[in-house]
């Protein structure tokens, strides 16, 4: 029995250790955020000294207080379209039956399974066509497919898992269909409608391949690209690229792990087998 | 008439309406995002549009796809891509299937690792990109004086090695896709049920022989599709080596994912650019259908 105790506490230890030393380079990112430019450069593992000047200092520049707007632009209303695009397909898939559903279904899944460089050239072609380059109209509309599918396909397993008979009782007094659904099955479904929100909008956030393509002028600009204008080649300082980084990263991370569970069930459902 | 909660007849051609309208946006995103731009690409890679040369674009036949199979820089890359991809499912394989055994245990310590070792895969890539630069930066890059230091790379950084930057940048590539293995790995462990090993113990199986004959035939699938999954979006990588070489040093590190955008952006050249994405999702049916054909097996 002792012996099965000690193993157990060796796992754990390596555990720590090996996951820890995974870890370390996006440790590094934030470390490095807060640590003065001289002391970055003794390249000590430990941070002598704190300080918050490279937040301070990226946070006064133009250009990226632009980005930052833009970002929160985009990702909003890429968030809003999303839920309010994928609702109702979900609940159509869910509830009705009907000719072509199987292939609508499969249809939307497909666009998710579709990486972002097989259709570029296209996109960049029909958006400068249609003069929408440089546009955050154009970038909205590409990152919808960012996260639309798996939206439509998590909400669509949720929506399953409310019985009807709750929604056919509602109707028996008299409410319509979807004033059914607005009434009984959205307020139950709540959770994963905000986590599907937020999941478009951290996947938005964060593009850099689309946003590359379809943006080139400075007022249009989004966080990812503004990082790279911060990298200046000449005079740069490795803690405000840092600082960007974090000010991109945290988001992502901080709504990731408040919605974990309904992301990480939603992904094995959404048809990857575990 | 009962009304089963599963399947049921529609009411009224009215709920077939309904039905159809709910699921229209979604259905037009679709087809705006992935069908019509696929059908142009295929109409565009028959196209002869060089920007320099005729603003549109005029019907050029097979001229695009005869001179995409002599382009020697493209037959490179696209050799160079395979061992990307081979190259990052291999690590993301190595990195997975020891952490996922480890992480297998019903430990507090091992509930949080297995969420926090999410985070290369939720953590944007310009991000981690600019993160490993930093690391591996030759004048303040804490990698960089291990790697020194042991001799692997010498005053400048690995990045600028046309011999080891790809190695680099692979290894950087399945750290990122790492966690998604590791999370279907779990779940195909947590599958396998006790008694299966207890019966081996009593048999006097030891732990390899169990982790041989039990573990390794009942995660071989997900392995595989997992594998095949993560070797596509390999496949079509573009954001880590371009942010963090730009293709480079000598071409070192430019996969089809970046020769293709910068045929547009670079070169100029959109109806070439087309066609190597044409004949990329040719490569990419391949393999999804293999895909297919080992989830029918199961």
């Amino acid at each position: 029995m002792n012996d099965k105790r000690l193993i157990d506490v060796a796992l754990d230890a390596l555990t720590i250790l090996l996951v820890v030393l995974l870890l370390a380079p996006i440790i590094w990112v934030f470390v490095a955020s807060i640590r003065p430019d001289a002391d970055l450069m003794t390249r000590s593992l430990i941070p002598a000294q704190v300080t918050f000047e490279h937040f301070a200092d990226i946070l006064s520049r133009s250009d990226f207080l632009i980005a930052l707007r833009n970002s929160l632009l985009v990702g909003g209303s890429v968030a809003l379209l999303t839920v309010l695009i994928a609702l109702p397909a979900a609940y159509s898939l869910s509830r009705f039956t009907y000719r072509g559903r199987d292939a609508i279904g499969f249809l939307i899944l497909a666009t998710q399974m579709l990486p972002a460089v097989a259709v570029l050239v296209p996109i960049v072609v029909i958006v400068r066509s249609l003069g929408l380059a440089n546009t955050l109209t154009a970038l909205t509309v590409t990152h919808l497919a960012l996260g639309l599918p798996i939206a439509v396909w998590m909400l669509k397993g949720y929506i399953d898992a409310v019985p009807r008979e709750l929604e056919e009782a509602s109707m028996m007094e008299g409410s319509t269909q979807l004033g059914a659904m607005v009434r009984i099955t959205l307020p139950l479904i709540r959770p994963a409608i905000v986590a599907v929100g937020t999941f478009a909008f951290v996947l938005s956030w964060g593009e850099f391949l689309l946003a590359l393509a379809l943006i080139t002028s400075t007022d249009v600009k989004t966080l990812p690209l503004a990082l790279q204008t911060l990298f200046d080649p000449y005079s740069f300082s490795w803690g405000v690229v840092m600082a960007g980084g974090v000010v991109i990263g945290a988001p992502a991370v901080l709504l990731f792990f408040l919605f974990r569970n309904q992301l990480v069930g939603g992904l094995t459902a959404g048809g990857i087998k575990g | 008439m009962s009304l089963s909660s599963a399947e049921r007849a529609p009411r009224s051609p009215g709920d077939q309406a309904l039905a159809y309208a709910l699921v229209s946006p979604a259905v037009a995103v679709a087809l705006a995002i992935a069908v019509l731009p696929l059908l142009y690409a295929l109409w565009l890679s028959f196209q002869d549009w060089y920007l320099l040369r005729n603003p549109q674009p005029i019907w050029g036949g097979f001229k695009n796809f005869s001179a995409l199979l002599a382009d020697s820089a493209l037959w490179s890359a696209f050799w160079r891509t395979c061992v990307w991809t081979l190259g990052t499912v291999a690590v993301e394989i190595a990195l997975a299937l020891p952490l996922a055994l480890l992480l297998n245990r019903d430990s507090a310590i091992a509930r949080a690792a297995s969420a926090l070792i999410l985070l290369p895969w939720v953590m944007p890539f310009i991000v981690l990109g600019y993160g490993w630069r930093f690391l591996l930066d030759s004048e303040v890059g804490a990698l960089h004086a291990v790697l020194q230091a042991l001799g692997v790379a010498d005053t400048s950084s690995v990045l600028n090695d046309p011999n080891l930057a790809l190695g680099v940048i692979i290894f950087i590539s399945g750290w990122k896709g790492m966690p998604f293995m590791v999370l279907a790995l779990l779940a195909a462990l947590k599958s396998i049920p006790d008694e299966l090993y207890e019966a081996a113990a009593i048999d006097g199986a030891g732990h390899w022989q169990r982790f041989v004959t039990i573990t390794v035939p009942l995660i071989q699938n997900t392995v595989v599709i997992i594998g095949l999954v993560l070797g596509i979006l390999a496949f079509y990588s573009f954001d880590l080596p371009w942010i963090m070489t730009r293709g480079g040093p000598q071409d070192a590190t430019t996969i089809l994912g970046i020769t293709m955008f910068k045929a547009v952006f670079t070169d100029l050249r959109p109806a070439y650019a087309a066609a190597i994405s044409v004949v990329m999702l040719l490569i990419l049916a391949g393999a999804a259908l293999t895909l297919l054909q080992l989830r029918r097996r199961d």
